[in-house]
C-alpha cells in the first residue's frame, strides 16, 4: 500500500473513532433524559455527558495510586478504541478483515482488564469487591452470548464479522439473521447478554449506583474518571454495534456509490434503538443480586441460546 | 555427539550431588545448556526444516543385549525446542532459590537426561526405558516434598501409566514384531484399538487430562516451585508428545477409526479435553492456595491441547502445538513467580498476601505478561493458539466443544485476576519485602521472551512446527510472517499491535494533559486516620468469589477425586480381607500348605 492509501486509511479510522466517542456520549445523555422521563423527572440536558467529560478531564487535582493505577486510564481508552475499529460499522469494514469475532471478544477484555488492574491497585477493598462482581457478571453473560455467536458462525460458516455482515446484506433487510426463526430466539438471548455487557439494570450490580459505596471506580477521580466515562461511551457503541453486525446485517440496506451514508444512518438508528431498548428495560426492572444474575444467565438464557444453537445445527447438517 | 551429551549429563548429575549448592547450580546451568546446543547444531547441519533426516542418522546404543535407537526427528526437534529451554532457566532460578543442596540439581539433570532420551528415542523400548527413568527421577523430586498425598498419588498414577504404556507396547511388539518407531504399525481390529487406547491412556496421565488428573493438584501444590515449573511446563508436554507420536506420527488415529467406523474416538479425546478445560477452570476460580489455583489452571490450559489433538484437523493440531509451546513458557513463569512470592514472604494463601506489586515491580511485570498469555489477550502469543483452536472447532461444527472452550477462556480471566489482585495488588501487608534476586528475575524474563516474539511473528511459530506436521503427513495452514489465514477468517497480529499503539496516543494525551499526585491509599480510603486505630479490613481477598462459590460448589463437589476415593476404599477393603489370611500362627500356615497340596493332588487326579 502506498503512503497516500495509508494516510487515507488512518484518517478514516480516526474519523470513526471520534464519531464513536461522540455518539456514545450523546447516547448516554439522551439515555439519562429518557430514564428521567420514565421516572417522571425533567432530567439533565442531552449534552450533559459532554460537559461532564470535559470537566473531569480538565480537573487540576488528580489523585493517582502509582503506575499500575495509571494503566487503567491507558488501557481502557486504547483498548476500547481498538475494539471499535475491528468492528464493521454501517458496512464499512475498517480493520475487520484483519480479525474476527473471537478477536473482538478478546479485545473487549483489554480495557476491562486494565480497568480492573487500576481498581485493584487503588487498594480500596470496595473496588476489589466491585471488580469481583464485574468479573462474575462477565462469566455469566458470556455463556449465552458465545452460544449464540457460535450458532451464527456455524450457520454462515465463517467467524469473520465482515463476512457475516456481507452475507446478511445480500438481499437487504430480508437476509438479516434476525428474520430467521432460530436467530430470533438467539437474538433475544444475545440482547439479554447485551444488557449485562452494558451493565444496565437488572445487571448493574458491579457498579450499583445509589446503593453502596462500592464499585470498581470508587477511587477514580478527575482525568481517571473522565477517561472511564469515555470508555463507557465508546463501549456502548462498540457493544451495540457488535449486536447489529451479528443480527441486523450491520445496518446495511443499500448498495451503490453513496450507499454508505444511508447505511451509516441506518446503523446509527439501529444502535440507538438497541440502546433505548436496554435503557427502558433498565428503567423498569430492579437489580439482580450477583448470584441471581449468574443463575439467570446460566440456566434460562443458556437454555434459550442452546435451543437456537441446536436448531441451527440441525439446519446446517441437513 | 549424543553419547557425549548423555555421559556428561550422568557425570554432572553425580558431581552436583556432592558439591556445594551454588557450585552445583552453576555446573547444572552450564550442563543443561548442552542439549540446547545440540539442537542448534542439528538445525545448522540440516537446516530448519529437518526433512531429510533419515534412518542413517540413527545412533545405536547396545545395552544388555538390546539395541536402543536414538535419532532426532522433526517432531522431537519441535518438542525439544519447547521443553529443553526450561532447564537452564530453572537452574538459573534455583541458584538463589535453594538454601542447601540436597540433591535437587542431580535429580533435575537426570530428568533432563530422561527428557532428552524420550525425545530422541526411535524405538518403543528406549522410549519406555527413558520414560520410566523420567518417572523415577521426577518421583524422587516429588518425594522431597514429604507430603504423603502427593507422593502416593504420583507413585500410583505413574505406575498405572507405565503399565498402560507397557501393555500397549507389548501388544504392538507382538503383532508387529518390530519396535522401531519408523515402521508403520501393521495392526488393526480390536487388538490395535486396545493397544493404542491403552498407550494414549498412559500418556494422558502425564498430560493431566481429566479424569486422570487427580494426582496433579497434590503434586503441583506441594513440591519445590522450580520442579513444578518443569512438571507443568515440560513434563506434561512429554505426555502430549507421546499422544502425538502414537496418534498422528504412527497413524494410530486410523487404527482407532477403523475399529468402529461409526464411533469417533478422537471426539472422545476432545470431549475429555473440553471437560478438563471447563471444570478445572471453575475449580481454579474457587481456590485460595496460590499453588492449587495454578495447578487447576494448568489442567485447564492443557485441556486445550487435548481438544486440538481430539479434533485432529490440521488447523486444530497446529493450534494445539502452539498452545503447548505457549503453555510451557507462561505456566513456567507463573509457577516460578509463585515461588518468588513464597521465597520472599513464606506464604501461599492468596488471602494472606497482597500489595506486592510496588515492592516487586519486575516480578509483577513478568507475571502480568504471563497472565496476558494465559488469558489469551491479543498482545501476547497466547491468543493465536486459542484462536486457532476456536477456529478449528467452528470449522468442524463441534457445537458442544466450542462454547465450553470459549467459556473456559472467560473463566481464565477470573482466576487470573484473583492472582493479580490477591497477591500483587490491594493492601500492602509486607513492608519489609524486597524485589527477588537478580537471577530469578532474569529467569522470568527469559521465559517471557518467546511470548513476545511469537505475538509479533505468529507465522514463525507455524514455520517452526511445519516439518513436524509434514513428517506426520499433516498439511500446514496458510500464513505469512504476521498473519494466519483459515477458511473462516484471518488474524493479523501486526494490525492489532500497531492499532493498539496508535490508539495509545489519545490515551497518553489525556494522561499527560493534567498532572497527577500519587498518594498512598491509606490517605484516601481512611481519610488520613491512622491505620492502627481501627485496623479495618483493607484487602477483599478472603473468599473472593463468594457468590460464585455459593452457586457452583454443590455442582463441583462430587468430582473425579470422589470416584478415585471410592476405588481406593474398595481396594482397601479387599486388601484388608486378603490380609486376614496372614494370621501369624504357624498352624494356620501349615493348614494352608496341606490344603494347597490336597488341591494339587485332587487337580492331578481329576486330569
Amino acid at each position: 500500500m502506498d503512503m497516500i492509501g495509508i494516510a487515507i486509511k488512518i484518517t478514516i479510522l480516526a474519523a470513526y473513532a471520534i464519531i464513536g466517542t461522540c455518539t456514545g456520549l450523546l447516547f448516554m445523555g439522551v439515555g439519562r433524559k429518557i430514564v428521567a422521563r420514565v421516572h417522571n423527572r425533567v432530567g439533565p440536558p442531552f449534552y450533559q455527558n459532554f460537559i461532564d467529560v470535559a470537566k473531569l478531564l480538565s480537573k487540576k487535582t488528580n489523585i493517582s495510586h502509582g503506575w499500575i493505577f495509571d494503566l487503567a486510564l491507558l488501557f481502557s481508552i486504547s483498548g476500547i478504541l481498538l475494539t471499535l475499529l475491528f468492528l464493521p460499522i454501517g458496512g464499512v469494514q475498517l480493520l475487520s478483515m484483519d480479525g474476527d469475532a473471537f478477536l473482538v471478544l478478546y479485545l473487549l477484555a483489554i480495557p476491562s482488564l486494565g480497568f480492573a488492574l487500576g481498581a485493584g491497585a487503588s487498594g480500596n477493598p470496595n473496588a476489589g469487591v466491585g471488580v469481583m462482581r464485574a468479573l462474575v457478571m462477565m462469566l455469566s453473560y458470556e455463556l449465552p452470548f458465545v452460544i449464540t455467536l457460535i450458532a451464527l458462525m456455524i450457520y454462515y460458516d465463517t467467524t469473520s464479522l465482515a463476512t457475516i455482515v456481507r452475507m446478511q446484506s445480500i438481499n437487504g433487510i430480508k437476509s438479516w439473521a434476525i428474520t430467521m426463526p432460530p436467530f430470533m430466539i438467539a437474538a433475544f438471548a444475545a440482547d439479554m447478554a447485551l444488557q449485562g455487557m452494558l451493565m444496565e439494570q437488572p445487571f448493574d450490580i458491579p457498579v450499583a449506583p445509589h446503593e453502596i459505596a462500592s464499585g470498581p471506580m470508587v477511587e477514580f477521580g478527575g482525568k481517571y474518571l473522565g477517561s472511564l466515562m469515555l470508555y463507557k461511551a465508546i463501549a456502548l457503541v462498540a457493544e451495540t454495534t457488535l449486536f447489529v453486525d451479528l443480527f441486523l446485517g450491520g445496518g446495511v440496506v443499500a448498495h451503490g456509490n453513496f450507499a454508505f451514508i444511508i447505511n451509516f444512518i441506518v446503523w446509527l438508528a439501529l444502535i440507538f434503538l438497541l440502546f433505548v431498548l436496554s435503557i427502558l428495560i433498565a428503567a423498569s426492572f430492579p437489580r439482580f443480586r450477583i448470584e441471581q444474575a449468574f443463575g439467570f444467565y446460566w440456566k434460562y438464557e443458556a437454555i434459550i441460546a442452546a435451543i437456537s444453537l441446536i436448531w441451527v445445527y440441525i439446519m446446517v447438517i441437513k | 555427539m549424543l553419547d557425549i551429551i548423555f555421559a556428561e549429563l550422568v557425570v554432572a548429575a553425580i558431581i552436583t550431588f556432592f558439591v556445594r549448592e551454588k557450585l552445583a547450580a552453576i555446573i547444572a546451568f552450564f550442563i543443561s545448556l548442552l542439549p540446547l546446543l545440540a539442537l542448534l547444531d542439528w538445525a545448522s547441519n540440516y537446516g530448519f526444516n529437518l526433512i531429510n533426516l533419515g534412518i542413517e542418522n540413527h545412533m545405536k546404543i547396545y545395552l544388555a543385549g538390546v539395541t536402543l535407537h536414538l535419532a532426532i526427528t522433526p517432531l522431537s526437534w519441535f518438542f525439544a525446542l519447547m521443553i529443553l529451554p526450561l532447564f537452564p532457566v530453572i537452574m538459573l532460578y534455583s541458584y538463589s532459590f535453594f538454601k542447601e543442596n540436597d540433591g535437587f540439581f542431580a535429580l533435575m539433570l537426570l530428568s533432563l537426561l530422561a527428557t532428552f532420551g524420550i525425545l530422541l528415542s526411535r524405538d518403543m523400548l528406549s522410549l519406555f526405558l527413558f520414560w520410566e527413568m523420567m518417572s523415577w527421577s521426577s518421583f524422587l523430586l516429588v518425594y522431597r516434598s514429604k507430603d504423603k498425598n502427593a507422593i502416593m498419588s504420583y507413585l500410583i498414577f505413574s505406575v498405572f501409566a507405565a503399565f498402560a504404556i507397557l501393555f500397549g507396547i507389548i501388544i504392538l511388539w507382538h503383532e508387529n514384531s518390530s519396535l522401531l518407531l519408523s515402521d508403520i504399525l501393521n495392526i488393526s481390529g480390536k487388538l490395535g484399538f486396545v493397544a493404542i487406547a491403552s498407550i494414549i491412556t498412559g500418556f494422558a496421565v502425564k498430560a493431566v487430562i481429566m479424569p486422570l488428573h487427580a494426582w496433579a493438584p497434590f503434586v503441583y501444590s506441594k513440591c519445590d516451585e522450580p520442579f513444578v515449573a518443569f512438571l507443568s511446563g515440560g513434563l506434561s508436554k512429554l505426555g502430549y508428545y507421546g499422544i502425538f507420536l502414537f496418534l498422528f506420527s504412527l497413524k494410530g488415529v486410523d487404527i482407532l477409526q477403523n475399529y468402529m467406523t461409526n464411533v469417533s474416538w478422537n471426539y472422545l479425546l476432545a470431549v475429555f479435553g473440553a471437560l478438563s478445560a471447563f471444570f478445572a477452570t471453575l475449580i481454579a476460580i474457587l481456590q485460595d492456595d496460590l499453588r492449587k489455583l495454578l495447578a487447576y489452571s494448568s489442567i485447564g490450559q492443557l485441556g486445550y491441547i487435548a481438544i486440538g489433538f481430539g479434533i485432529g484437523t490440521p488447523l486444530a493440531i497446529t493450534g494445539a502445538l502452539f498452545q503447548a509451546f505457549n503453555h510451557a513458557f507462561f505456566k513456567a513463569v507463573l509457577f516460578l513467580a509463585a515461588g518468588i512470592v513464597a521465597y520472599r514472604t513464606g506464604k501461599w494463601k492468596i488471602s494472606e498476601l497482597g500489595g506486592l506489586a510496588y515492592k516487586m515491580p519486575f516480578t509483577f511485570m513478568a507475571t502480568l505478561f504471563a497472565i496476558f498469555a494465559l488469558a489469551a489477550i491479543p498482545i501476547t502469543s497466547g491468543f493465536a493458539s486459542k484462536w486457532l483452536l476456536y477456529e478449528a472447532a467452528i470449522q468442524q461444527k463441534y457445537v458442544f466443544i466450542a462454547p465450553i472452550m470459549l467459556i473456559a477462556g472467560v473463566g481464565a480471566f477470573l482466576y487470573s485476576f484473583r492472582i493479580l489482585y490477591g497477591v500483587f495488588l490491594g493492601e500492602n501487608r509486607h513492608d519489609s519485602v524486597e524485589e527477588a534476586p537478580k537471577s530469578m528475575i532474569a529467569a522470568l524474563f527469559i521465559l517471557v521472551l518467546p511470548l513476545i516474539i511469537f505475538v509479533v511473528f505468529p507465522g514463525y511459530m507455524l514455520d517452526l512446527m511445519k516439518p513436524a506436521l509434514e513428517a506426520a503427513g499433516i498439511e500446514s495452514i496458510a500464513h505469512t510472517k504476521f498473519a494466519i489465514e483459515t477458511s473462516l477468517a484471518k488474524y493479523n497480529s501486526i494490525a492489532v499491535l500497531i492499532t493498539l499503539m496508535v490508539a495509545m496516543i489519545p490515551a497518553l494525551v489525556i494522561y499527560k494533559a493534567r498532572k497527577h499526585r500519587v498518594t498512598s491509599f491509606e490517605d484516601n480510603y481512611l481519610a488520613g486516620e491512622p491505620y492502627e486505630l481501627h485496623k479495618p479490613a483493607m484487602h477483599a481477598a478472603n473468599n473472593y468469589y463468594k457468590p460464585l462459590k455459593k452457586v457452583l460448589l454443590p455442582y463441583l463437589e462430587p468430582g473425579a477425586t470422589y470416584y478415585f476415593e471410592k476405588i481406593y476404599n474398595g481396594i482397601k477393603c479387599v486388601s484388608n480381607a486378603v490380609r486376614r489370611i496372614y494370621t501369624g500362627y504357624v498352624q494356620d500356615y501349615a493348614i494352608y500348605v496341606v490344603l494347597f497340596l490336597l488341591f494339587v493332588m485332587g487337580w492331578l487326579i481329576w486330569i
